[in-house]
């Protein structure tokens, strides 16, 4: 639940300051189109430490209510990661809720290591971008 | 094959200088988890500080009903120990279902513990005994160490130096460990303390790592029966679901297995 109009939520969803600052690891956040952005993160799970060369991607835009965020990279030897999350916003009283439904996958030798964990390491890493977006979002809104 | 400087401490303020001095340095234990993943690939840390030489980190101490057990003290030393078998032999058992033999002569409690794999064994007893961890910086309770999968209270550059607890009248431990790896697909710890208070910690099984079960707290509290819990419910939603067992298989685990941690302590 964010205490902000949906509209002002949608844009901070759309910026890409916005999107390197909630981004779990993320280093670098470059914009190359509206919807594309090249992006440097370093995946940090236990003692798992891998960087990430990718684009992070946002499709099925119906503004202002939902889209989908997604990313790809190549962690060099490590292997490949991609996920995504579906995010939608509805306008309520008190503000603006945001719910979101995320997959991910991964490739190479991080999948074999990483497979027991996959799924509960990406809602981990959802949760903590979501939080940090609800803080921004909150504080923008008082601001 | 890339470069990694090993370097080997000889107290933990030592340590810490060697990882603050490193562009991008590790501590190493018993290196169990770590070196693995290196060998993968998944970690290349520029610097390896090892602790496993430490001695004010080794050994365990008894001081009757206290116990405490140096951060770099292997799962093969915690099996074997006469002394604290006598007095709490439910830890034994617990390190001595640790991996493989392997795994018990070199991974230690502290490496175990600031690692926090969620199907890791320590974690569900450090919970249910309500240990302190100690590090170099301060003394963290059990209930706020472990904070979620893989991710501890523990700063980059605190060290775990040893964890301590009191044995309570009862405990047990049992789980059911994966045939290949052994790692803990559910493991279930069970304490009852001198004043009556139970505490149930649960590791393999929980979608954010190691936890309490309050339900089954609160039924053991009343009788302390395997049957006390058949009434209690195990939220399957919360649980790992994964290709070796879903959410709904791990949470009917944590129920028998508590039941049999219970069935088993003294």
């Amino acid at each position: 639940m964010i205490p902000a109009p949906r509209e002002r939520v949608w844009e901070l969803m759309n910026d890409p300051k916005v999107l390197k600052e909630c981004i779990p690891g993320c280093e670098a956040l470059e914009q190359v189109s509206p919807d594309s952005f090249r992006a440097r993160v370093v995946l940090k799970v236990g003692p798992v430490k891998a960087k990430f060369e990718g684009e992070v991607e946002l499709t099925d835009k119906i503004h202002p209510e939902s889209y989908r965020i997604v990313g790809a990279g190549k962690g060099g030897v490590a292997g490949m990661a991609s996920g995504g999350a579906f995010v939608k916003l509805d306008e309520e009283a008190e503000g603006t809720r945001l719910s979101y439904v995320v997959d991910a996958r991964l490739g190479g030798k991080i999948a074999q290591i990483g497979s027991r964990l996959v799924k509960s390491s990406a809602s981990k890493l959802a949760k903590q971008f979501f939080t940090r977006f609800s803080e921004i979002a909150s504080e923008g809104a008082t601001a | 094959m890339y470069e990694t400087k090993y370097h080997k401490a000889s107290s933990a303020d030592e340590a810490a200088r060697l990882l603050a001095a490193a562009e991008d340095g590790k501590f190493l234990s018993g290196g169990q988890t770590l070196l693995p993943t290196m060998k993968q690939r998944l970690a290349a840390p520029t610097d390896l500080v090892d602790l496993s030489q430490i001695d004010a980190m080794k050994g365990i101490t008894i001081d009757g009903k206290k116990i405490t057990i140096g951060a770099v003290t292997t799962h093969a030393e915690v099996a074997s120990s006469s002394e604290l078998r006598d007095v709490c032999h439910s830890i034994c058992d617990l390190a001595g279902m640790i991996g493989d033999p392997h795994v018990r002569n070199m991974g230690t409690i502290g490496g175990s513990i600031a690692n926090n794999d969620p199907a890791a064994d320590y974690p569900a007893a450090m919970m249910s005994l309500n240990a302190e961890i100690m590090t170099t910086k301060r003394t963290i309770a059990a209930d706020d160490f472990f904070v979620d999968l893989f991710e501890t209270a523990l700063e980059d550059d605190e060290i775990i130096t040893a964890i301590s607890y009191t044995v309570p009248s009862k405990c047990g431990y049992a789980k059911f460990p994966h045939p290949a790896s052994r790692y803990a697909m559910t493991g279930v710890f069970v304490s009852k303390n001198v004043d009556g208070t139970v505490r149930v910690g649960v590791t393999g099984a929980g979608a954010s790592g190691v936890f309490r079960h309050e339900g089954m707290e609160s039924a053991l509290a009343g009788t302390w029966t395997a049957d006390a819990l058949k009434d209690c419910t195990v939220d399957a939603n919360a649980m790992l679901s994964d290709i070796h067992a879903d959410g709904a298989y791990r949470a009917n685990l944590v129920k028998v297995l508590a039941g049999r941690a219970v069935a088993s302590s003294c």
